[in-house]
Order: C-alpha cells, then structure tokens, then sequence
C-alpha cells in the first residue's frame, strides 16, 4: 500500500463508516415512490410501439370514458404548455466552424414520433391499474416510416430524416486540433489504421424515475419529488414553464437508487407533465416508470465508431493521432456536445502525444436518446487509444507496459497543457499526475513480472489459457460551473449543512460530513447533511461529471472555514482568550493550557443569536456560513486497471482470477466510499465490456427490454478487486481533490480485451468492438482464424 | 425476423390447396384464432389472441393473398396490431407434388414486429412461431385426412 499523508488531518481521509447507512438499511429512507399524498392520482405514459411514425390519428374518447379515469391529455389538449424542453447545455462552444443542430423533446408528441417509447398520450385515474387499463383503449393509426437505425447510414445522403426540417441528420460536427498531425505522419516510421465499433448499453439504475407533483392553489406553491441528479434547475426551469416564482417551486430529489448521468435532463417528457398535470387537475400526481420504459424511455450511452490512424517511431514513441468518429445522439441532442467532447479529451489517454486531430459527427437516429451515462464518452476514447497501444506493441515487437511507459506523462510535465477544450468549454489541462507510479503499483501488486515469466508459461504448459491485462487511463473531473454549502452551528450543538447537488448512492451523507466535521471540530455523526432540496439551499447545478467531491465538497470546505474562524472569533471574546491559544475538538472549544476554560459549540451557538441586546454592526448572526467554489477548469484523475483472466475458448466463458485497481483522485476524503465508486464502476465497466448490450434491430425495436435478457454483471461474475491509494493532489483546489465516480467504469473495456488477446495467444485476431459476449468472441476468433 | 421452413401434407396438392384457401378451416388451424372474415377471395381480416412469453393479447390483423398461381403457390401479406405491438410480414408459399398422393409445402418470410411483443417476447418470437406454425399445419393436415377417409 502507497503512503498516505494524512498526519495533518483528523477526519479527512479516515474510513469512516457511512451516516446514511442506517437509514438505508432499515428501510428508513424516503425515495420518491415512497411520497404518498391524501387524493394522489397516477399517470400512465402512452407511448410509441414504432420508432419512426406518423400518427395519422388518435382517439383517446374510450380512454376518457373508463370509469376511475380523471383525464387523458393529448399534444392537441395541451395546446400551447407542449412545447420542447430548454437545452441543458448551451450553446455550442466557439470552436471555428463547429456545427450544433439543437433539436429536444417534447412533452407530448403531435404529429411523427422519433424513437420507440416516446410519450403521445397520458393518462392519469385514481390508481395506475386504471391509467394502464385506460390507456390500452387508446387508438391510434400511424404511417410508419422508414427508420434511421445505424449511425454510419444516418449521414448517408440517401438517409430518411429523423428531423424533417434538417438537411440531413447530422446533429453537430467539431474538429479539434493540436500540434499538426500531417506531419507527423510524414516523418513516422509506422502508421497504424483501425476501426472501432463502441454500442449502446444502459444504466440499469436499480430505481427507475419517477415524480411526484403536488399543487397547493391556495399557497399557489409546487412541490416536486424528482429522482433527478439536478434538482435545482429542474426548479429553476419548471418556474419558468409554469409561470411561477421561483420561490414558489420546491423540488426535492431524495434518496435516489442510482443515478449514473441519465437521471439528469432538462427535462424528461414525464418531468414537464407530471407537474403541470398537477396543478391543471388541482391533485397530487404520481408517475413512476416501470422497468420496460426505462428501457425504452430513459436516457443510453456509448454508441460511436471511430476511424483512427496513428503515427509511431519505430521504438514506439507516439508522433501523433487522428481519430474521427460518429456519436449516436438519439433522436434528439439536448445534452449538447459533452459526451463526444469527452470522448476527444481522452483519445489521447494519458500519453504525451504533440499532434492531433479528431473530427466528430453526431448522428440523429430513430433511437433513444443519448446523454451521459457513467464514463460519458471517456470510456470511448480510453477504448480507441488503448487498443492502438496494443496494436502497436505487437507490431513494434515492443512489450505493451513498455511502449506505455515510454509515451506516459512525465510527473515534472504537469500542468499539462493540450490546447483543446474539454466537455465543460474549458481548456483541456491535465492539472498534476504522476502515471508511472501508478502503473509501478499496479505491476507491482497484480506480480506481473512473476506472472509472466512463471505463472503464464505453466499454465499454458498445462493446455489453459490464463491472460494478463494492463492499462492506464485518465478522467477528467470535477468541471465547473459551481456548487454552494451553507455550514451552520446549530443550538442542539449538531452542524447542519445544505448543499444543492443530489445524492443517488454516493456517500454524501458521510464524505461530506468530514470535510465539515474537519473544521468544525466535531464528530462525523454529528454533521448533518442535506443534499437536492430546493427548501434548503437555492443554488447549484446538480450532480454529475465525477465533480461532487471536487466542486461541492470545496464549497463545503470553504464554508465550514468560515463557521471555524467565526467560532473563534466568538468563543475568544467569551473566554477571554486569544483566538491563537483556543483549540476546538469534540464539539467543544477551550483554551490551550486551561482546559477547565471553555465554552461548548452548543452554548456559543445560543450566544451567537441572542435573544436580547444588539448583534455589532458589520457582523451577522448565528454561526453560521454559505460558500461557493467553482473551478476554471477541472482536475483530471487517472489510475491504472489490471486483470488476470482464465477463458474456456470453446466456450469463451470466462473467470477473472485478479483485479487490481491504482486510483488516483488527489486528497482521499474516505477510502471506503471511494473503494466503493470504483467496485461499482468496475461492475459497469465489466457489462460494458462482456455482458451488457441493447439489441436494436433494422427497425430501432429494442429487443431485449428487459432482465431476462439484458444481461447484468452479477455477484458471481465480479471479481474480488484489490483497490490500491495513491494520491497526487490537485493544485486547482482548497481540498485537492479530483473526482472518482466514474473513474472504475472507464478502462475496463480496453483491459478487457487485451486480456483476452494475451489469454487466446495461439489465436492470431484482434478486438475492435465492444460489448463483447461469449458469442460474439467466439465469431471474431474464428472469423480471424479462418481470413 | 426471418421464418422459413417446410411441411409434408398426406394428400394431393389440389386438396391442400383447396383446405388453404378456405377461411373457415383456416380459423379452426391457426391457435387461437378468435375470428375470419372474407373481404374478397384474396382478402381476410380476424382477430387472434396471441401469447408470448409474459404478454397475452389479441391482434388484430389481416392477410393478403397476391401473385396467386394455384394450386402451386401464392404471397401473403399479413399486418397486424394489438395492445402489446404489431407485427407486419411477407411470406411465400409453394407446393410441389410428391410421390404418393403426398404434398411438400415451403414457406418462407420476413417479419417485422415492435412493442411490447418485439422488446420482450423476441427471444420467445422464433421458437412460439414454429410451435403455432406446427400446430397449424398438424391440424391441416388432421383435416386432409379426414376428408380422404
């Protein structure tokens, strides 16, 4: 195990035992379906069995009709209030002749559905079996249309149009350049060509959306419960289609069972409905979507196919990398660029690589939408740079850590400057790393040498094919635009504190109670949090892009900083004491060498809102304090991935023997937290790489929309991983912190597949498409055997 | 999705014909048809409850029968649609003769299906459609030999 350097700090860094666990595991915690309102109705979606359609007709009159229904709202019903949601990332980025079509969903579908699932009707009645059974009797003819299923013939000329008013059905196109990557081809010893195939998979969050909406006319107030990461636009943007205040919205994104990116948008269709249902029927309204929508309904990821070249010196230095490549948006694009834009940031891995250029097309398709899901387009260009690393050490006859290690950034190279910009707009900077050591650590604890030179040539002696796999990788976190944290000392003596950014399983509850209880001087326990209510603090962007730690946990750093110094500004005037002499620890504050002199946060915070006399001019009461961090641009993390891997080849039914995970995030705020960000996204990266595949045919029909055939990486199929620490501090924060939540997915299948390449070494093929399965690998190997 | 295969009837092409181009005995082959009406003679609308694997419903549907060159073979058209999907195909049917009173029928088609039935059922599409495909024609072939006897 790495050193790590926590002399100077009390409660940061400590594997502290989750606050939230208790709650969760008593079936304490309150998720959305659990809000059950006096004279709730429910809503049941009706939505598009085809994927590129005309409605030519709609006839909701029998679904009225059913006793128990309250109302069934067509795009016609809803008149003017149905129009599509805002952009959530806006607008493009000046990048010279960048192209943004910005095409989004509408709440209800009028006249030509885009992809199978979307929503045309709904229907709401006094329970959900009623709203189902209603919105069965609701007929519809439509003109089917040719559909747009494969990304490459999307941008055919010849191609149906997902979006009639467009020439075509290119979303964007942005190249990215650096250095100039024409001659560096000119002068390379070696150019290596390849394709990559990358498609699509799901979050599989274990709780499905939902919404509940509640209107109090009298109050003329909303109250929203979302399973959204990002409640606070959410607010701010149902305000604005609703015509109400601000201050007249609360949304409150409680304990939610996962989130993983898709459950950011602005907005779902169900999220633009439910709340206007809500006040336009006067009754508390409930949607929760069931499993098979979720399929069909909830945002997806990875789909994108990339031509790469790259240009080597004959001992395997990089002199450059062109990639172009085609990202599948869906049928709309209101996430912007940030998932393509990721894939460029990280197609360099985290090599020094002088020249480059990457030109990307989106595509629409008549397919779900695509926005961020866990890795959001990192795990792409992790995929594309790492394969090449592999293709080249075989055909450089290099070792491939070798060729690794004479490509990594150099710790002294750091900040690393790579003159693109990142998903955020920002500049691409890799703020400090230190990648050999990480890859040392990684070797050293998987015994690769010895694995190698003994373990290997025994087991293949012995007829078994047992492979080797290791990769690094980078991820870039923590962007900005900012988060907010209101630290305050309570009169029971407990801390509160309010921030804006969801919690969907990530320990917020415990890691961020630290970074208080750090500076507050008190126990972990006694820092209560309270994340995603728009009651409790009014600002904020949500929580996404691996930043909680980073962006939010800095702003709680700063906040509790300043209740610190205000708790010692006060208690010094109380004991009589010079600030430099108090010291605060377990919720008390005394000085130095009298201990039997000292004042209880308890009492100081009594003092601190009195009751009778005058607060000082200039000063505020309470202690309490609010701050804000947000960053220029974000810290990346990186780490390394290694595996041993046995493979049947008759049956490609694997068994991974050992995983070893390097992670570094910077300042560790708990290692138990972050050993499980990168199990769960180990879970994830495994289903990219071998399990977990949509199945679309020629038509865009999803054909495995369900657990029965999606297959899902299970207890037996994980592996134990061997979790080791090292930490590089961000110098771009208070905390140095870098994020972590997706760091685990992001390599895995890239490591996957050299693996298995090492694994079948007596057969000659090579792996360019992820997800794989023991099917397709068997196809590919053979495939290869016989050309 | 694709579904091809062949049947060997115990009897002569003409009787085979002549049982496949009655909607009557069509209604009591095919499981679970609920209803046949004739349009014209290339022409049927009905209704048939479908089950497959966790969904049940009943689609309704109708078939068309083109480029007809009796008693040898003939394409059909079907569309259908019910509150769990649709599902739309073309297939081709032809009969050849074979030695004792004996008829081969080859069938083969493309179908497209989507909701419910496609993003669920697909697994279960193949095998549930053979097994009605068998059933049909076993029964078919129950009638051939009973108007023989």
């Amino acid at each position: 195990m790495a050193t790590l350097d926590h002399n100077d700090k009390k409660v940061i860094g400590k594997r502290v035992v989750r606050n939230e666990d208790p709650r969760l595991l008593t079936g304490q915690a309150q998720y959305v379906d659990d809000v059950d309102l006096p004279g709730m109705a429910h809503a049941a979606m009706f939505r598009s069995e085809y994927a590129h359609a005309r409605i030519l007709s709609l006839d909701v009159s029998k679904a009225r009709a059913y006793p128990g229904v309250l109302a069934v709202f067509t795009a016609d019903d809803m008149g003017a209030d149905c129009y599509p949601g805002p952009p959530l990332v806006s607008p493009p980025p000046t990048v010279k002749d960048v192209v943004f079509n910005s095409r989004r969903q509408v709440p209800l579908v009028k006249e030509k559905v885009r992809h199978a699932g979307e929503v045309i009707a709904v229907v709401v009645a006094e329970t959900r079996y009623i709203a189902e059974d209603a919105a069965d009797l609701i007929d519809i003819e439509y003109e089917p249309l040719p559909v747009v299923a494969d990304i490459e013939q999307a941008l055919e000329a010849d191609s149906p149009l997902v979006h009639d008013d467009l020439d075509s059905n290119l979303a964007a196109q942005l190249i990215q350049t650096k250095g100039d990557y024409e001659a560096a081809r000119k002068s390379a010893d070696v150019l290596i060509r390849r394709r990559f195939t990358i498609e699509r998979g799901t979050a599989a969050a274990m709780e499905n959306r939902g919404i509940v909406a509640q209107w109090d006319a009298k109050s003329e107030s909303l109250t929203v419960w979302d399973t959204t990461q990002a409640p606070i636009p959410i607010r701010n943007g149902l305000a604005a289609r609703l015509g109400l205040s601000e201050s007249k919205v609360r949304v409150i994104a409680p304990f939610i069972g996962g989130g993983f990116g898709p459950k950011i948008m602005m907005f779902y269709s169900e999220e633009m409905l439910v709340p206007w249902l809500a006040i336009k029927l006067n009754r508390p309204v409930k949607w929760i979507e069931d499993r098979r929508e979720n399929f069909y309904a909830t945002t997806q990821e990875r789909g994108q196919v990339h031509d790469v070249e790259m240009a080597f010196t004959r001992d395997g230095k990089i002199l450059g990398i062109k990639d172009d490549f085609i990202h599948d948006t869906g049928a709309y694009d209101p996430y912007g660029l940030t998932t393509p834009l990721n894939t460029q940031s990280h197609v360099m891995g985290g090599y020094d690589i002088k020249n480059f250029t990457s030109e990307f097309k989106v595509a629409f398709t008549n397919k779900t939408i695509v926005t961020p899901m866990r890795g959001a387009g990192r795990p792409h260009g992790v995929y594309v740079i790492e394969r090449m690393m592999d293709i080249a050490a075989k055909e450089l006859g290099i070792d491939r850590v070798e060729i690794r290690r004479r490509n990594l950034i150099q710790p002294d190279a750091f900040p690393y400057e790579h003159g693109i910009i990142d998903q955020a707009f920002a500049p691409l900077i890799f703020d400090s790393g230190n990648y050999q050591a990480a890859l040392d650590e990684t070797l050293k604890a998987i015994g690769y040498e010895k694995f190698v030179k003994e373990e290997q040539p025994r087991y293949r002696a012995e007829g078994r094919r047992v492979g080797i796999g290791v990769l690094p990788f980078i991820e870039t976190t923590g962007v900005g635009p900012y988060e907010g944290a209101r630290v305050t000392v309570e009169a029971n003596g407990k801390i509160a504190v309010a921030t804006g950014v969801g919690t969907q399983g990530q320990g917020h509850f415990t890691s961020f109670a630290q970074i208080v209880a750090e500076q507050v001087g008190v126990d972990v326990t006694d820092v209560r949090i309270t994340t995603g209510d728009s009651a409790h603090f009014n600002w904020g962007t949500g929580t996404f892009a691996s930043r909680g730690a980073v962006v939010a946990g800095n702003a709680m750093h700063a906040a509790a900083v300043m209740v610190r110094k205000k708790i010692f500004k006060l208690a010094s005037k109380v004991l009589n004491a010079p600030e430099e002499e108090l010291e605060l620890e377990n919720g008390v504050v005394r000085v130095a060498d009298i201990p039997q002199s000292s004042i209880s946060l308890k009492d100081l915070a009594v003092l601190a809102n009195p009751l009778r006399g005058a607060v000082e001019p200039g000063t505020e009461p309470g202690l309490e304090a609010t701050a804000y961090y947000g960053p220029q641009y974000g810290p990346t993390a990186f780490g390394v991935h290694a595996m041993i891997a046995e493979i049947d080849p008759e049956t490609m039914m694997i068994k991974i023997l050992r995983y070893v995970v390097t992670e570094d995030c910077g300042t560790i705020l708990n290692p138990l937290i972050l050993e499980g960000q990168v199990h769960g996204g180990v879970a994830l990266g495994l289903g990219n790489a071998y399990y977990e595949k949509l199945h679309f045919d020629e038509n865009a029909q999803l054909l495995n929309a369900s657990f029965m055939d999606y297959l899902l990486v299970g207890s037996t199929e994980m592996p134990r991983i061997d979790v080791r620490h090292l930490e590089t501090r961000s110098p771009l924060n208070e905390l140095g912190t870098k994020g972590a939540g997706e760091a685990g997915a992001i390599p895995v299948p890239a490591l996957f597949a050299q693996t298995m390449e090492d694994a079948l070494y007596d057969y000659n093929f090579e792996i360019r498409e992820t997800p794989l399965n023991p099917n397709r690998l068997f196809e590919i190997v053979r495939e290869e055997k016989t050309t | 999705m694709k579904l091809s295969g062949e049947y060997v009837f115990d009897g002569p092409r003409e009787e085979v014909w002549k049982l496949v181009r009655d909607p009557e005995v069509l209604m009591k082959c095919m499981p679970g048809t609920q209803t046949v009406n004739k349009i014209s003679d290339s022409e049927f609308t009905g209704e048939v409850t479908v089950r497959i694997g966790p969904f049940a419903g009943v689609f309704t549907g109708r078939v068309i029968i083109s480029d007809e060159i009796p008693p040898q073979s003939c394409t059909l058209t079907v569309e259908g649609t019910g509150k769990i999907g649709f599902l739309k195909g073309v297939g081709a049917i032809e009969m050849t003769e074979l030695e004792g009173q004996k008829t081969l029928m080859k069938y083969s088609g493309e179908a497209q299906i989507g909701g419910k039935v496609a993003s669920v059922g697909q697994r279960l599409f193949d095998t549930v459609s053979k097994t009605m495909m068998k059933q049909g024609l076993d029964t078919l072939n129950g009638f051939l030999k009973s108007n023989a006897a």
